[in-house]
């Protein structure tokens, strides 16, 4: 019986968990290379799983073209994202705030577009797997651990291209010193138009993750964008592998209050988890220095 | 035009303000010259005005007669300027290894750049004992060979180096001598920044004396050398 409660509170715990740090990788890339906060990532959440329903739905294509949809989605609007309104932005004094009420623009754009195509109503994510497995006496649904499996393979891919690859090492140099990247030869805002695109790319699968479990809503990007955002500071902004360890942790502790506290408390365990956080290590439990952009 | 790089009414500076006016200078395609002078009058400024690191700049700078005014860094880069910067702008973060192949970045550079590494450890044995190691943990020393071996990897036409004795021992100071003096030897083009002339004077074949973003004396080391008053004057002896 405890250990049934156990296995249960872990696999959904890893489930949130693994959709926290999809959301939350391209948060965290977006700020170390770019210091920029963007509040259209719950617009660009919606976006991709919209864009998913929309290809299974309307279109009728197989289940791997809906996440491919998404996919491109997110990049298109991360290298919009860049193009219309971030590169004009990045040498002027008041970046930080200047682009953080761009993004806030962007998010209003970006939900009314999904209101105005789709509608208010909450619409059901076609992207599913149906079926279960059995854990001890536990049913663990192979939607979950499809959840679980693509959130690992995408770390993984996020985690091989940043260490491993010439243009990986690029967005870390930038991150780390952008003018001497720039004196490597390294263009800068084709580095940030790519962090752009991968961060809005992982937003939208990460979309299309949390709608086959909630649903779609134009507005449904919000929490999880918050979340995110929570996971950020806890694991010390810009610091992409603590993120990651970071979201699991959280995905369990939120579980787990869930289980003992109530489906409520969940939210708020983690709001008062953040700010012990932040009293002991102001930084985050990973934190480095303030990202120099300019 | 010559080879070499060439600068002509070079005009530079930041937010309004020119740091330099109108300088001229030739930079030889073989030999080291050396650009001496007091703190503060435009030394770096005119290195960051070469790799176009600069907001303002006006004025002629060609290499080997190829115009670089107007080009972004990453393309000077691209052209065969290799600027290593003041004090230790290694990606700290991140291994010697990983810092060396950054140096390599552009495609030119990257298809050679086994070889090229080959070069940089045999010049630089102590970045190939170290190659695992993350950039921060070296000490000063090491970190400013990493900065010239990176600078290395790039495979350019001319390197600008600032101030590479800066802040470190003499014991130091004399082993990057030794590494300036071997790239000067293998044929190399540089540019080298001192606010220190002890040392650059021996390598230089040409000399000149930056004091408020003009030039206010060129000549070669030996002479520079019997005009003690020159020295006293722009560093109090």
């Amino acid at each position: 019986m405890t250990l049934d409660i156990l296995t249960q509170i872990i696999a959904s715990g890893l489930t949130l968990g693994a959709m926290y740090a999809v959301s939350t990788v391209g948060l965290s890339l977006v700020w170390g290379s770019l210091g920029m906060l963007n509040l259209a990532h719950g617009g660009l959440m919606a976006f991709g799983g919209y864009s998913a329903y929309y290809a299974m739905g309307a279109l009728g294509l197989p289940l791997p073209a809906g996440l491919l949809a998404a996919i491109l989605m997110g990049g298109l609007l991360g290298a919009l994202t860049y193009h219309g309104a971030v590169r004009f932005m990045l040498r002027q004094k008041a970046f930080e705030t200047n682009v953080v009420i761009a993004t806030v623009g962007l998010a209003f754009v970006l939900e009314n577009a999904v209101l105005k195509l789709f509608g208010a109503q909450a619409q059901r994510q076609p992207l599913q797997v149906e079926g279960a497995i059995q854990v001890g006496n536990v049913v663990v649904p192979l939607q979950n651990i499809l959840i679980l499996a693509t959130a690992l393979l995408l770390m993984l891919l996020v985690a091989l291209l940043l260490k491993k690859s010439r243009i990986g090492r690029a967005v870390r140099a930038t991150a780390m010193n952008r003018e001497a990247a720039q004196l490597m030869g390294v263009r800068v805002g084709q580095i940030y138009a790519l962090v752009l695109m991968l961060a809005g790319a992982l937003a939208a699968v990460s979309g299309v993750m949390i709608s086959s479990l909630t649903g779609l809503s134009p507005g449904m990007g919000a929490d999880p964008m918050l979340k995110a955002f929570i996971i950020c500071v806890v694991a010390g902004l810009g610091n992409v592998y603590g993120a990651v360890s970071a979201a699991l942790a959280l995905g369990l502790i939120e579980a787990l209050a869930q289980f003992v506290l109530g489906v409520r408390f969940g939210f708020a365990t983690l709001l008062l988890i953040v700010i012990v956080v932040l009293i002991w290590r102001p930084n985050g439990l990973f934190g480095r220095q303030q990202v120099t952009r300019l | 035009m010559s080879g070499g790089l060439e600068m002509a009414n070079l005009s530079a500076g930041y937010l309004g303000r020119d740091v330099l006016h109108e300088l001229s200078l030739s930079v030889p395609a073989e030999g080291l010259t050396a650009i001496i002078g007091p703190n503060g009058h435009g030394k770096t400024t005119l290195l960051r005005a070469i790799s176009g690191l600069v907001p303002r700049c006006s004025g002629a700078i060609t290499l080997d007669g190829r115009p670089l005014q107007g080009l972004r860094p990453d393309a000077r880069v691209a052209a065969g300027v290799v600027h290593v910067p003041q004090g230790d702008m290694v990606f700290a973060e991140m291994t010697v290894l990983d810092n060396l192949l950054m140096g390599a970045y552009l495609p030119a550079a990257a298809r050679s750049a086994k070889e090229r590494l080959e070069e940089v450890f045999a010049l630089l044995p102590k970045l190939a004992e170290r190659r695992g190691q993350i950039a921060s943990t070296l000490s000063g020393g090491e970190r400013r060979m990493l900065g010239i071996g990176r600078g290395l990897m790039a495979d350019g036409r001319v390197i600008l180096l600032d101030e590479p004795s800066l802040g470190l021992a003499p014991i130091v100071i004399e082993q990057i001598y030794a590494l300036i003096a071997q790239l000067k030897n293998s044929g190399r083009t540089l540019l080298v920044v001192e606010e220190n002339a002890a040392r650059v004077v021996e390598l230089a074949e040409a000399i000149h004396l930056l004091d408020d973003g003009r030039f206010v004396w060129s000549g070669a080391g030996a002479e520079l050398m019997a005009r003690p008053e020159i020295l006293e004057t722009y560093f109090g002896g």
